[in-house]
């Protein structure tokens, strides 16, 4: 490229230390720096650009970063779990829908991706469906500011939820054991901008854990309180906004409904601090 | 959540038990590597902003392909491939917009944060990323990934999809017209060798 007499470039000094100029070439520039102090210096300096570039210290991901990757994840892990279960069902499914009580609320979560039709089915089967015309009043009445959230819209495709379909299951309620939903407790912190992927998350956690453990006598009494006599999806005792908190997922036309109550929930108190509905 | 440290199932362990189903394997793998993710994220291109974009669509991707891993490189090699394609993939998306303002550049230094670093080091890490943006977005990767993160040119290779000498020669560009805007930091010997390469959170 160059001749003896003329000093290489910066650029072809660059590429003789990355060891790209080889051959005669190479060797002429070798011959070069041997006895150019100007052009030795210079390749000193090039070696010295990757050594300070290696001694940057990276730095850690900031944590608004990782919790919006966080929650990007819970909603790819959520949507996983629907595909695989959308290709898994089958019509069989939908007709043994009458399950060991139990199983009763993860049986519902997996229905969660059946037709309307099929929820027609759950709820003369006497799974509590019926109740969300009164569940659903039961959200509001303590809580007119859950009203707008819970109230599910009425929607003519979901027969389930009118009066008459329901009958067979309002003798049910009683029957019920009265914790019959699965009931975690975890560090999830849950947060306002993220409580709908982290609900999500936790629903698709309650379905994997098999086994749940029974809820204290307290969280059954908010329970209570807040879903009246309906069977919650799923009842979490974790943080809300870094303050314990229960999270307590329903049912409803519009999908689960999630309700964040604070520590003081009590059978007579329970003012929910936060809700969302996962469609 | 589980500490990133722990280092007991491999990486390939965790990314076979996220393709079997695991809903929480993709998750630790992700959060052990994540830091030298998001730097190369970053640094690629130049905008936290965007790095965050990047880094999320990196995840989406690597989360939905990881049956596609088939094992000829090393999972971190795969995931860093992923993320730089993502991050040029931005550059590429942008690239009719104009360039950096001021308010990038504070906006970049707000989100680097100190990291309990001392000032010189921060000064230094802040010149360096500034230095780095006038670079072509494809010698800057080279160079990111080569220089600053410390893949063999093999790997590099592995990671840009260019042979080794292109990482070669893109680097070689790179290191040369970048001299001049860090010689002043390069000259200042105790400033580039008291800073530990170690530093910075990958264990």
């Amino acid at each position: 490229m160059r001749g003896q007499t003329t000093h290489p470039d910066t650029d072809v000094l660059a590429e003789f230390h990355a060891g790209l100029a080889t051959g005669r070439r190479g060797a002429r520039i070798a011959a070069h720096l041997a006895v150019c102090d100007r052009c030795s210096a210079l390749r000193d300096e090039l070696a010295g650009v990757s050594a300070l570039l290696a001694a940057v210290p990276a730095q850690a991901m900031p944590d608004r970063v990782a919790q919006r990757l966080d929650s990007a994840l819970a909603a790819e892990v959520a949507r996983r779990t629907d595909s695989e279960r959308a290709r898994g069902d089958s019509p069989r499914d939908r007709g043994t829908a009458a399950r060991p009580a139990g199983r009763r609320g993860l049986r519902l979560l997996s229905l969660r991706v059946l037709a309307p039709a099929a929820a027609v089915v759950l709820a003369a089967a006497g799974y509590g469906l019926s109740q969300l015309p009164h569940g659903s009043g039961n959200l509001a009445s303590p809580s007119s500011g859950v009203a707008g959230a819970a109230k599910p819209a009425s929607r003519a495709n979901i027969p389930a939820l009118t009066p008459s379909s329901g009958a067979a299951a309002r003798a049910e309620p009683e029957r019920m054991s009265p914790a019959s939903f699965p009931f975690l407790t975890s560090h999830t912190n849950f947060m306002p901008g993220t409580l709908k992927q982290q609900v999500e998350a936790a629903l698709r956690m309650a379905e994997s854990a098999r086994a749940t453990q029974a809820a204290p006598a307290a969280v059954i009494a908010c329970v209570r309180h807040v879903a009246g006599s309906a069977n919650p999806l799923m009842v979490e005792s974790a943080r809300y906004q870094g303050q314990a908190a229960t999270i307590i997922v329903m049912r409803t036309s519009k999908g689960d409904t999630a309700l964040v109550a604070g520590a003081g929930c009590s059978a007579s108190h329970g003012q929910p601090l936060a809700t969302t509905t996962v469609p | 959540m589980r500490d990133a440290g722990e280092q007991w199932p491999s990486d390939a362990e965790l990314l076979r038990r996220h393709v079997a189903g695991d809903d929480q394997a993709f998750g630790e793998l992700f959060r052990r590597h994540r830091d030298r993710l998001w730097a190369v994220a970053l640094r690629t291109v130049c905008d936290p902003e965007e790095a965050a974009d990047a880094l999320q669509d990196a995840m989406v991707s690597a989360f939905r392909r990881a049956a596609d891993f088939r094992g000829e490189s090393a999972v971190t090699t795969w995931l860093h491939r992923i993320v730089v394609n993502a991050a040029l993939d931005r550059l590429r998306r942008r690239a009719a917009r104009p360039a950096l303002s001021a308010g990038d550049e504070q906006a970049f230094e707000a989100l680097a944060g100190p990291a309990g670093d001392p000032a010189h080091t921060t000064d230094v890490r802040l010149d360096v990323d500034t230095a780095l943006r006038i670079l072509p977005p494809q010698q800057r990767a080279a160079l990111v990934v080569v220089d600053m993160l410390g893949f063999s040119v093999a790997d590099a290779a592995v990671i840009l999809d260019i042979s080794p000498g292109t990482v070669k020669s893109r680097c070689a560009r790179a290191r040369a017209r970048l001299l001049p805007h860090v010689s002043h930091l390069r000259g200042n010997r105790s400033a580039s060798e008291s800073v530990s390469p170690a530093q910075g959170g990958d264990t």
